[in-house]
């Protein structure tokens, strides 16, 4: 299959490929690399805690009791307007209730048992989503990454007509730039479909915050939660009123009986003790991509109905997909692993791309060893900064500063890359300090 | 097992035969039309398959034991491909230029403005138009949401290619231009 195109276009497509990927490639590698990662995010948080309490399920009284002591001990506090129980899954059976003041893990009789110490996992996960930049900005980046991750499989498709017939064809050992152009393509076509819908899912998800600006300015006087409203549901009318606490046990118990095929993963207390609380239960129906279907409850317990993302209109139903679909946890472990090795392989592709443009620069006589070894920083430093930070959750504590030392770690190892002369082989180094790292790591791991 | 779950089941099992269907359809020195139309045949089957036992989810399933099949595919090509001695390709990208070629740094930030923040004004223009034509269609409000929200980075995906792709500047603003103002238009048609 040779997509027949001319010879202009090509290289226009090529040029186009190039300049996406000179503007977008270190930032993107850092997104791919993070998200790979990110995919075991619920194991990296059991390894972070490996004492927390576990089990397969929570009974309904067990689930009121924490929640009534997490309040009460909150007491003199400002009130909490948000309290969220996770309820045991299979990836993380762990129940851990969260509100605007704290998050502690509680045991199967519902008894508080310890704070709740993922710090290393949140910050992996802030990283991805925003590279640890606050606010909508960096959402907003990331988003726009996911674009030029589209922008960059659609060019490249355009830049290599024979990409398709020489789908199966890897030069693995050739010298001289074939193979690392080999690798790039191979895995770039077979990643295409993935990486299709990884970017377009991250981009809706990027994106959302600015769509959902343009819609509510255009459409809902400026009210962003009324734009959202439609797909995931209203927040109901608050009301500051104290009011007996929302029966979450029999909203869990309707639940079982009702709807027995769904497992409920999630808890949602919305002013919880006042007259505008609002109860509802997310839960998983089996084989489907939504992260989940809201059932909504009355203080009383009593159902009322659910929002839809289920079963409701077709546009409620993707947006649910989304989320599921770009961070891989569908399918148990097996979909898990898959992602892991299909985002390791647009790792590569990325990291591969600049690495032939340096490389046909240099076979022209235009060598730049600056960059070379910049990029050589960006690549395998990226890892290396990340595995100290997973190194300092394990030796000092939750308490370690991850953002400062991956992005301060990154930085010196870049500047060092570009400073120093080109005798020194600053990727041999890298990955020999990468090396050594995973090293570290391993016996940790296991041990945990 | 039951069939919701039997039919991806055979739907992943498809999709891999057709995975391995097409390796050996493209490697052949003649192109055979028949094993490659029966491959896709395969490959289409396949996504039936999971569609029909559990609808994206299955498509899903389906698609990544494609990707499995085609890597475990590449992995033999890669461990088993002699080293060679061709050379590499020297293509120019002409991204930046080189030597003593001009800079051009004005017109390249230009296309950079056209392609990232015009390219994406222009899509979210789109986008809220989409919207609203779904609303004129009677679709219901969360389709409309749902589908600008997707909409949106796919068109300034494919605005920002093509812009980039147009060697001429007055087409590159004419392609921005053209489809905001229709989008101007139709919302400003659409929007009560």
């Amino acid at each position: 299959m040779t997509l027949r195109l001319s010879k202009a276009l090509v290289q226009r497509g090529l040029s186009t490929h190039a300049a996406i990927g000179l503007l977008a490639s270190a930032l993107l590698y850092i997104v791919c690399l993070t998200g790979t990662v990110t995919v075991f995010y619920e194991e990296w948080q059991r390894l972070e805690q490996p004492d927390a309490p576990e089990m397969q399920r929570i009974a309904p009284d067990a689930v009121q009791r924490a929640v009534a002591s997490v309040l009460a001990s909150e007491k003199g506090r400002k009130t909490t307007e948000h309290l969220y129980v996770h309820l045991p899954t299979d990836a993380l059976p762990r129940a851990t209730l969260t509100t605007d003041h704290q998050a502690v893990h509680v045991d199967a009789h519902g008894r508080v048992v310890a704070k709740e110490l993922n710090g290393w996992s949140e910050f992996l996960l802030n990283l991805h989503y925003t590279l640890n930049i606050p606010g909508m900005v960096g959402l907003t980046i990331v988003g726009a990454l996911g674009v030029m991750t589209l922008a960059l499989s659609l060019t490249g498709v355009i830049a290599h007509p024979r990409i398709f017939r020489d789908a199966f064809r890897l030069r693995a050992r050739d010298q001289g730039g074939v193979g690392l152009a080999d690798w790039h393509n191979r895995l770039g076509v077979w990643t295409l479909p993935f990486a299709l819908a990884i970017a377009l899912t991250g981009a809706m998800i990027g994106l959302g915050s600015i769509n959902a600006y343009g819609l509510a300015q255009g459409f809902y006087k400026g009210d962003v939660e009324a734009a959202y409203a439609p797909i995931f549901g209203k927040e109901g009318r608050p009301n500051a009123k104290a009011a007996p606490l929302a029966d979450v046990a029999t909203a869990l118990r309707t639940m079982a009986v009702r709807f027995p095929d769904v497992r409920p993963t999630y808890v949602f207390m919305h002013e919880p003790g006042t007259v505008g609380q609002r109860l509802q239960v997310l839960a998983l129906p089996p084989r489907r991509l939504v992260y989940g279907e809201t059932y909504n409850f009355d203080p009383a317990g009593r159902f009322l109905g659910t929002v839809g993302l289920a079963e409701g209109a077709t546009g409620q139903q993707v947006a649910a997909s989304a989320y599921n679909l770009h961070f891989g946890n569908y399918g148990g472990l097996t979909v898990k692993i898959a992602y892991m090795l299909l985002g390791g392989a647009l790792c590569v592709v990325v990291a591969t791309g600049t690495s032939i443009w340096l490389g046909k620069r240099e076979r022209r006589g235009f060598r730049q060893p600056c960059l070379r070894n910049g990029w050589n920083a960006i690549v395998w430093g990226s890892g290396l900064a990340l595995a100290l930070t997973l190194l300092a959750r394990l030796w000092l504590g939750n308490a370690a500063p991850f953002m400062a030392i991956f992005w301060l770690s990154l930085a010196v190892l870049v500047a060092l890359g570009v400073a120093l002369p080109e005798r020194y082989q600053a990727r041999r180094a890298l990955q020999w300090g990468l090396g050594l790292c995973v090293a570290a790591l391993v016996p940790t791991v296991l041990a945990a | 097992m039951d069939q919701p779950s039997l039919l991806p089941c055979i739907g992943a099992l498809a999709a891999a035969g057709a995975v391995c269907m097409l390796r050996l359809a493209w490697g052949r020195a003649q192109r055979s039309v028949s094993l490659n139309g029966a491959a896709w045949a395969l490959l289409a089957f396949a996504l039936a398959m999971g569609m029909q036992g559990a609808g994206a989810w299955g498509i899903a399933v389906v698609t990544l034991a494609a990707l499995a099949a085609a890597f475990f595919c590449l992995t033999i090509a890669a461990v088993t491909a002699p080293p060679g001695k061709a050379h590499a390709s020297n293509r120019r990208a002409h991204m930046p230029p080189e030597g003593r070629e001009p800079l051009r740094i004005g017109g390249r930030l230009l296309s950079f403005l056209l392609s990232v923040p015009g390219a994406m004004l222009v899509a979210m223009i789109l986008g809220l138009a989409a919207r609203n034509m779904a609303g004129a269609l009677g679709a219901p409000e969360a389709d409309g949401n749902v589908l600008m929200l997707f909409l949106m980075p796919l068109l300034w995906a494919l605005l920002a290619m093509l812009v980039l792709l147009w060697p001429n500047r007055g087409r590159q603003l004419a392609l921005l231009a053209v489809p905001a103002l229709l989008g101007l238009a139709t919302l400003w048609m659409t929007t009560p």
